[in-house]
């Protein structure tokens, strides 16, 4: 049952910030995860501030010298949807064909799939854990096959999204407005791991929004895909997934950025992966040392040591596909 | 009443068909007020307040704060003498728990509960009782709560009841015969029912007596159990339930939710609605135990079963139940050498009750995986061994025969329209992705019988009312019912109005469970629409001036045989006077030295990524032989139904205790995984064995609800081992479960 709370819908982008900078707002934009938490008491909001009325940050469109300029508003359908996105990059369009269901990616907003908290049973159970503030990890000595085997301690989550590795392997910048300005980072410098805040998944202050993503120009000879497993066919998150983009010339590899879902507190990016492709035919030698190099560095917990062959298995299949 | 047995049904022209549901646009357009949609003038809303530990003593309840809130109009505790109410048989019967026992002994026991004029103030004042527990020793796995020292969950120790043993035959001498003995030992997760439209009641004081609106399967057992627990006669509770989104064994009997929602009725002298959330459904509203189950067998080079040994225990939860695998083991197939020894554990977590063939799916789990292992060490078609192990009776009840038995049928038809022989032979493939197809057979335990009490009114302008006490869960019992009516007396369907499951305006039966209602009730109400018939016969031949014998209805007019004479049904003279022809039927003994049995043969062919385990349902068949075929679309909705739980036991579905808080981790309708669209593939096939049992019951009908799903998990698992000679014996098979034995190419047995 949810609990009262006012409800605003600013006009403007500044009264937007203005009215989220307050404590206790929180920002609206599908809604598909926040009233999730909200009615299961994951935390509380005393205002929560709909940005839906932004019309500015709706929309696909070609940003001038190439690339797109994807608003945040915009609902995954019509990312998975897009002609531009589909032809120039594919990892994301079949990353957000991934996500959750038809309903919510129709709901559902690439803002907001980047920002959605994290899945942990834990952190949106009845648990005062780690990132609601509390003392304890409890995925550490519990049911920890949905948890990271990257990056973890002190907290175990996994990031949920699908969208977020395509966008950081296609080496995607966010902008983002709040009450000291606008600035536009890169995708790899938003999120955050747990040991630099176990309470939050990205670098966003209170009162900031992301108003849009920005893609380069597509790589001359680039491919790209994202591949997803998943216990269930729909509206299920990843065991694990991969985004991968590589680019070639004459057979081989001359870029590549590699980053996988589902394992980590953060898309997870593996530059020894990326490295040891570069300048190599995509032949069953380089998959094999790549798809094992991926998993070099692993921490599983009790339960999801599965992560380690699925992962591998997961980087045979994509890498061999985009050979 | 009609008083000789009536002639099995020939040729028909309603029954059978493919006809759409008689409720269909009251469901599906939103004017079929189900319990859940009900609203009463001046109706509270209650919430309930539940323990959030898995074992932990209640020290102190403390309502202050929760009485002074807006709104709240009563709450009840264990301190109100009226809630004193015994609850839970222990061993012999004796109530081993209360309504509000001090002692919760699992996450989500009933420690208080609110009535209060909106949800929202309901659910705040829960918030705000203050309660001191005293936290205790907990165990949540059958595995730890069996050995010693383990926290006990119930005084007398953890094991549910004394183990239940069955034998015949001589095992020694079975294995000693057997060219081959294969012992092996499986597992099935934790599943809970998540029927759609979540439990609850709605319940209503006028004066001394109670109306309940309950999401029920049972309208009378919860009627007797509800006037048991109040301490008051029958003809003064009354329960209805007039449209239900699911039940599938969990909503069976009486719940606490209904008790408490009577209890704050009448405290409060207003109407009060109780429903559950989504996640408190996952918490007590009952679950299709884990099992484990060791299996021997022994078979000899040509086939035969000489003997088998199945060893079992069941995750019952923190109060004893029922965790029966069921009779497969002993029935399904000949031999002559059989032993079960099946116990339980007690964990602390929510009873399990009753799910769409209680421990059926389970055995299937074992048996049908270990005969599938059996046929590949002898080198036989797995459909063959099948065969060749039939047996037309009941070793487990001295031999007597079924009526009917078409499991061959099943294995034989389903076979050929599954293209078992081609689907076999063909190549699995070498690349990630490789196939296979595997089957299973099986058998339901019961098929239906008295009592049951249908009246069929007749109106004088043709039209009929047909009252029953059967209630229709969501499969089209009202449909079926309504079939059997038209089939006999002509009446269109709709011009037949129906009342059922309202324990105040319709005759006895009992829940809709067991895959018996049609067996059950459609043979009364066949009954009843004859003793209208019968009836209207006599009426026509006395204005007709011919002999009765002499006379058909058709068309809603009776007619002379041999001759141009007739009279329309509304043209009854006295007919028109009395306005409607009262008939009475009811539900006949089953026939004396025999027995029956619903059966089924499962096909599955499915696919495998060796690198990362995903498996998926390519195509499904079920061939069932569940008697006549009442109506072409509701047993295709049925048996697609089916199929669909049983992708879920295969393959998605599992409980899951966090083992060091004792709470269930999964507890809602994201993390605990019913299978989606996505999951289910569109080729699934549905072949009915359409075998009339005419000596079973004068429908010729055996149930259909739970055979379409008992070998389904099975047949998928048989089909995985043939995709990739892996044998996983846990269910559900997930990418985690598989992944890494694949990947590094280990084989199973």
């Amino acid at each position: 049952m949810l609990r009262t709370f006012s409800y605003r819908k600013p006009a403007t982008i500044k009264a937007a910030i203005a009215a989220a900078a307050r404590p206790g707002a929180r920002i609206l934009a599908g809604g598909t995860d926040l009233l999730g938490c909200l009615r299961d008491g994951v935390f509380a909001a005393d205002t929560v501030v709909s940005i839906s009325g932004l019309k500015e940050l709706r929309g696909i469109s070609a940003r001038p010298g190439g690339g797109l300029r994807i608003g945040a508003l915009t609902t995954l359908s019509e990312v998975a949807s897009d002609g531009q996105v589909l032809k120039s990059y594919p990892a994301l369009a079949q990353a957000a064909a991934a996500a959750a269901s038809p309903q919510l990616r129709n709901q559902g907003t690439l803002g907001g799939n980047i920002c959605q908290r994290p899945r942990c049973w834990y952190y949106r159970g009845d648990f005062h854990c780690l990132r609601k503030g509390g003392g304890t990890c409890f995925a550490v000595a519990g049911e920890s096959e949905h948890h990271c085997i990257f990056g973890g301690a002190p907290c175990f989550i996994v990031h949920p999204s699908d969208t977020a590795p395509a966008l950081l392997a296609l080496d995607a910048s966010v902008s983002i407005t709040g009450p000291r300005g606008t600035r536009t980072i890169p995708l790899g410098s938003f999120f955050v791991l747990p040991e630099q805040s176990a309470t939050a998944e990205n670098v966003l202050a209170p009162g900031e929004v992301v108003t849009q993503i920005l893609l380069g120009p597509p790589q001359a000879g680039a491919r790209s895909t994202y591949r997803k497993v998943r216990e269930r066919g729909a509206f299920d998150f990843a065991l694990a997934g991969a985004a991968i983009v590589v680019a070639m010339a004459d057979g081989k590899v001359t870029a590549a950025r590699v980053v996988l879902s589902g394992v980590a507190p953060v898309p997870w990016r593996v530059p020894e992966v990326e490295k040891l492709l570069t300048g190599r035919p995509l032949d069953a030698a380089t998959v094999t040392q790549a798809a094992e190099a991926a998993v070099k560095g692993a921490f599983p917990l009790s339960k999801n040591e599965f992560k380690i062959p699925l992962v591998r298995g997961i980087l045979e299949e994509t890498l061999t596909a985009l050979a | 009443m009609a008083e000789t047995t009536p002639k099995p049904w020939g040729e028909t022209t309603v029954v059978g068909r493919p006809l759409p549901r008689v409720d269909g646009y009251e469901r599906v357009s939103g004017t079929a007020v189900y319990s859940l949609d009900l609203l009463l003038p001046d109706m509270l809303h209650a919430a309930t307040l539940r323990c959030p530990h898995p074992h932990a003593r209640v020290k102190k309840v403390d309502l202050a704060k929760a009485l002074k809130m807006p709104g709240v109009r009563a709450v009840l505790s264990n301190a109100d003498p009226e809630a004193n109410i015994p609850w839970y048989a222990g061993p012999g019967g004796k109530p081993v728990s209360r309504l509000f026992d001090p002692q919760c002994r699992y996450e989500g026991e009933e420690v208080a509960v609110v009535a209060a004029e909106s949800p929202q103030q309901a659910w705040d004042a829960v918030r705000a009782i203050q309660v001191e527990y005293e936290t205790l020793p907990f165990v949540t796995n059958m595995e730890d709560a069996l050995k010693p020292g383990a926290p006990a969950v119930q005084e007398g120790g953890n094991q549910g009841a004394k183990p239940s043993i069955y034998e015949r035959g001589d095992l020694a001498k079975g294995f000693a015969e057997a060219d081959v003995v294969l012992e092996e030992t499986y597992r099935t997760s934790c599943e809970i029912h998540t029927t759609m439209e979540v439990h609850g009641s709605v319940a209503q004081w006028e004066g001394d007596r109670l109306t309940v609106w309950d999401t029920t399967q049972g309208p009378f057992a919860v009627q007797s159990a509800l006037a048991s627990v109040l301490n008051m006669p029958l003809n003064k509770v009354r329960v209805i339930m007039n449209y239900m989104g699911g039940g599938f064994g969990a909503k069976l009997g009486l719940s606490k939710y209904t008790v408490m929602a009577a209890l704050l009725a009448r405290k409060t002298a207003r109407p009060v609605k109780l429903f559950l959330t989504r996640e408190e459904t996952f918490l007590c509203t009952g679950n299709r135990p884990a099992h484990i189950m060791t299996l021997r067998a022994g078979v000899k080079k040509d086939g035969t079963l000489t003997a088998l040994q199945l060893t079992a225990t069941g995750e019952v939860g923190a109060y004893p139940g029922g965790v029966s695998l069921g009779s497969q083991l002993r029935e399904l197939y000949r031999c002559p050498n059989v032993r079960s020894e099946e116990t339980s554990a007690l964990i602390n977590a929510g009873q399990n009750r009753p799910m769409r063939a209680p421990g059926f799916p389970q055995c299937s789990w074992a048996l049908e995986q270990m005969l599938d292992a059996l046929a590949g060490k002898i080198g036989m078609d797995p459909i063959e061994l099948r065969i060749r192990n039939f047996t037309a009776v009941n070793q487990a009840q001295k031999d007597i025969p079924y009526t009917s038995a078409a499991l061959r049928e099943c294995l034989t038809e389903g076979a050929k329209a599954f293209g078992w022989k081609e689907a076999r032979a063909r190549a699995k493939g070498s690349g990630p992705w490789v196939r296979g197809v595997g089957v299973a057979g099986g058998m339901w335990g019961s098929a239906g019988g008295p009592p049951s009490t249908v009246v069929v009114s007749l109106y004088s302008d043709g039209s009929a009312l047909l009252n029953m006490g059967a209630a229709d869960i969501g499969t089209g019992t009202k449909t079926v019912m309504a079939m059997v009516v038209s089939e006999e007396l002509g009446v269109p369907l709709d011009r037949i109005r129906i009342e059922c499951s309202d324990t105040g305006t319709t005759q006895y039966s009992g829940p809709s469970g067991g895959s018996k209602t049609v067996p059950s009730d459609s043979p009364a109400v066949r009954a009843a629409a004859l003793d209208v018939k019968a009836k209207l016969l006599e009426m026509a031949a006395a204005q007709l001036k011919a002999p009765a014998g002499s006379l058909t209805l058709k068309g809603g007019e009776i007619h002379v045989e041999g001759g141009s004479q007739k009279v329309a049904i509304r043209d009854l003279t006295v007919l028109r006077q009395q306005q409607a022809l009262v008939g009475v039927g009811t539900r006949a003994p089953n026939p004396a030295g025999y027995v029956a049995r619903p059966f089924a043969a499962h096909f599955a062919e499915v696919e495998v990524n060796r690198r990362t385990g995903e498996v998926r349902v390519l195509r499904l068949l079920a061939a069932q032989d569940s008697g006549r075929v009442m109506n072409l679309l509701t047993y295709r909705n049925q048996v697609i139904g089916g199929l669909t739980m049983g992708i879920g036991f295969a393959l998605t579905e599992k409980r899951i205790m966090d083992a060091p808080s004792g709470k269930m981790a999964n507890a809602n309708w994201h993390d605990y995984k019913i299978p989606t669209a996505k999951d289910v593939p569109a080729d699934l096939a549905c072949v009915p064995v359409d075998i009339r049992d005419h000596q079973w019951n004068i429908t010729s009908t055996k149930g259909i609800g739970e055979p379409a799903t008992i070998p389904t998990a099975a047949a998928i698992a048989n089909a995985f081992y043939n995709a990739t000679g892996v044998r996983i014996r846990s269910a559900p098979i997930t990418p985690g479960s598989v992944v890494g034995l694949l990947s590094r190419g280990k084989a199973g047995g």
